[in-house]
């Protein structure tokens, strides 16, 4: 079963000056349908997760303007988890014990690790949309992800960077976190299946600020192209690289894909290969929407990527609430998870088409990007 | 309601940890920072033998003290003959080395954590039975650390960390004395490691690492360090207030921020109101 609201819904303007006259009256009449964020608000992850719940608050905004949920507005409420699985557990639990919320969204691996067994137990639905561990699958019949698991892009990187590419000999840095371990160890997988060689497969500690030891190991492995894992030191991992002389292509994920990196790397980024799981504003005028819903606030948000499926999200939400209302059930998390698997099939303004899997899984395009010019040029879109 | 209990675990773990700490850095003035490894060591092995095994989870929480006991005396034999700055060193090794083992193997789950913890106690209830548990093992730690502290034993304790060569000269084994509070202290941290295991269904290292010495740390400081219902105070202030906060009906924008700087106001404002703690006495404090 398809539903396409959230397309039409969210974002055609002309429709939204009748939805905002007349939608927005009858919004404001019934009772709103309340859903729970986790984020971080505080702490060192603070600067995705504000900027993740500023999208929410415009998405809600942009629903609500254009009448809600089948009259109903959508209201989201928010806690801060600090990224930190021990704050997000009493978190989760005041929003489904004491918010009486039926569904849940959630980012940051652990987090949403944390979260999933309150889910489980309480029947709440809770929904990824910023993590990438590939045990998000495995956490239980309550728990679904709107957002690519690491071995979506990081399968297509590793096949496209051995067949198209050519590249036959591969090291692989990682951090050594959740995230680094789960997508190297799929690139080592997939790269050694098509038939390369991981000549070296070194972690590194997530508070490291020298990482010639790793390189150098890498460097006497003699590799073609070098697949590094990382998040926030990613740029320095790469000059380092280039300050001891290893001129190797340099491939990594959608963490690697931010203008931010350009900046701090300058021309040591060049021809460095990313993968980016949402389409950009000159293949979806959506995008450009948000972008000058950006501008408002007066700044460049911080990984517009994630901030796409941020507001997909809301939109999964939103057609998830306006399908139990349709059919007259309440609104409990039970209800909401039959709501995800009837409807199964999104139309999704930022990132397009989503089908939720029976495993779990998603899967979406994947876009490679390579830096050229101090610009991520599109390379090319494995489907 | 669930998120009552759940806050009320998490007190009674907090009262437990920090009951224990006080102990060993309270009482017995050893400057030791690695009591979450303790709580980890505990929490592991319960989770992995309720994940591997089918033992009763009375076993594996079990099992969970008796492997923080080890670790204790294993550290307490190689470092209790130092003291001060240099035992506070040597347990920040010991805490960091562990917490790397348990990052970098497979079988702890590495950085991701373990999150298939089985469920031991099902239905409505579920919270509340665990909370009656939580609560009732925290009343035990507290009474025997009491009742412990409150003969002659605890006087023995009391007079070692006011000045170790009055007490030898007075025929007592420091050394025997600080391996017995050590592994008390630490085997409690592993009760409350098990309790939290089981309840929470979900750890990983960094709910162990350092931050997490600071935690206790300030909850028997400003709850009164060397006392017996310090830490208690302590532990229920540090969890309760960031919750009481959440239900301020407060913008998102704001009630981040707002939540740091109000809590870090009052603990301030305690400390300098308090320097003895809330409920601490002058005469109750440490001489470090």
């Amino acid at each position: 079963m398809t539903v396409s609201i959230g397309r039409r819904a969210a974002l055609s303007l002309p429709l939204a000056a009748f939805a905002v006259s007349g939608g927005r009256a009858r919004a404001q009449q019934k009772e709103p349908f309340r859903f729970g964020a986790l984020m971080p608000t505080t702490g060192p992850e603070a600067g995705y997760g504000l900027d993740f719940v500023k999208t929410y608050e415009m998405a809600v905004k942009d629903i609500n303007d254009q009448g809600g949920v089948n009259g109903h507005p959508l209201e989201m409420l928010v806690l801060d988890t600090q990224a930190k699985p021990e704050i997000a557990i009493n978190a989760a639990n005041k929003l489904i014990d004491v918010d009486k919320v039926p569904l849940i969204i959630t980012a940051w691996s652990s987090v949403v690790k944390a979260a999933a067994p309150i889910g489980n137990r309480t029947k709440t639905l809770e929904l990824n949309m910023g993590a990438n561990s590939p045990d998000i699958a495995h956490l239980g019949d309550y728990v679904y992800t709107v957002f690519p698991l690491a071995e979506v892009d990081v399968t297509a990187l590793a096949k496209y960077t051995y067949g198209k590419l050519g590249k036959k000999r591969a090291a692989v840095l990682y951090i050594n976190n959740d995230t680094g371990i789960g997508g190297a160890k799929i690139y080592r997988d997939v790269f050694t299946a098509a038939g390369g060689e991981v000549v070296a497969f070194e972690g590194y500690d997530p508070k490291a600020t020298d990482f010639t030891g790793v390189l150098l190991k890498a460097r006497v492995g003699n590799p073609d192209v070098v697949h590094i894992h990382g998040l926030s030191e990613l740029p320095q991992v790469i000059a380092q690289m280039r300050q001891l002389g290893m001129q190797q292509q340099i491939t990594s994920y959608s963490a690697g894909y931010n203008p931010k990196l350009l900046s701090q790397l300058g021309p040591a980024a060049e021809g460095l290969i990313v993968t980016s799981l949402a389409p950009t504003s000159d293949s979806n005028p959506n995008v450009a929407k948000l972008l000058e819903l950006w501008k408002q606030v007066g700044r460049f948000p911080n990984g517009l990527p994630y901030l796409q499926y941020a507001w997909d999200s809301t939109v999964v939400v939103a057609q998830i609430y306006g399908w139990v209302d349709k059919n007259g059930l309440p609104m409990t998390g039970e209800n909401c998870r039959k709501a995800l698997l009837a409807i199964r099939e999104f139309d999704l303004p930022m990132t397009g088409k989503l089908v939720i899997r029976d495993d779990h899984r998603i899967d979406k395009p994947v876009y490679l990007y390579v830096v050229k010019g101090n610009k991520f040029v599109l390379l090319d879109t494995v489907a | 309601m669930e998120y009552l209990a759940s806050a009320g675990m998490l007190i009674g773990i907090y009262i437990i940890l920090a009951a224990s700490y006080n102990l060993i850095i309270g009482y017995g003035g050893l400057n030791t920072i690695a009591h979450p490894i303790f709580f980890a060591l505990g929490a592991y092995t319960a989770a992995l033998l309720g994940i591997g095994t089918t033992l009763p989870s009375v076993v594996c929480v079990l099992a969970g003290i008796g492997v923080a006991v080890v670790a204790s005396v294993a550290l307490a034999v190689t470092t209790l003959r130092i003291e001060g700055d240099y035992l506070l060193i040597a347990s920040l090794g010991f805490q960091l080395g562990l917490l790397q083992l348990v990052n970098n193997f497979e079988f702890t789950g590495g950085p991701a954590g373990l999150s298939n913890i089985p469920v031991t106690i099902t239905g409505p209830g579920r919270g509340w039975l665990y909370l009656l548990i939580c609560a009732v093992l925290a009343v035990v730690v507290v009474w025997l650390i009491w009742r412990a502290m409150a003969g002659p034993f605890g006087r023995a304790v009391r007079a070692m960390r006011d000045d170790e060569l009055a007490c030898a000269a007075l025929g007592r084994s420091l050394f025997t004395m600080k391996i017995v509070i050590f592994a008390f202290g630490c085997g409690a941290a592993g009760l409350a490691g098990g309790l939290y295991a089981y309840y929470f269904q979900y750890i990983s290292p960094e709910q162990f690492n350092v931050a997490q010495s600071a935690t206790i740390l300030t909850m028997v400081v400003l709850g009164g360090i060397g006392t017996t219902w310090g830490p208690l105070v302590g532990a229920f202030v540090l969890v309760a207030l960031p919750q009481a906060i959440t239900f301020m009906q407060l913008p998102t924008s704001l009630v981040g921020p707002l939540q740091g700087i109000i809590f870090t106001v009052l603990v301030i404002l305690f400390l300098f109101l308090r320097p003895y703690g809330l409920v601490g006495k002058r005469e109750a404090g440490v001489a470090h």
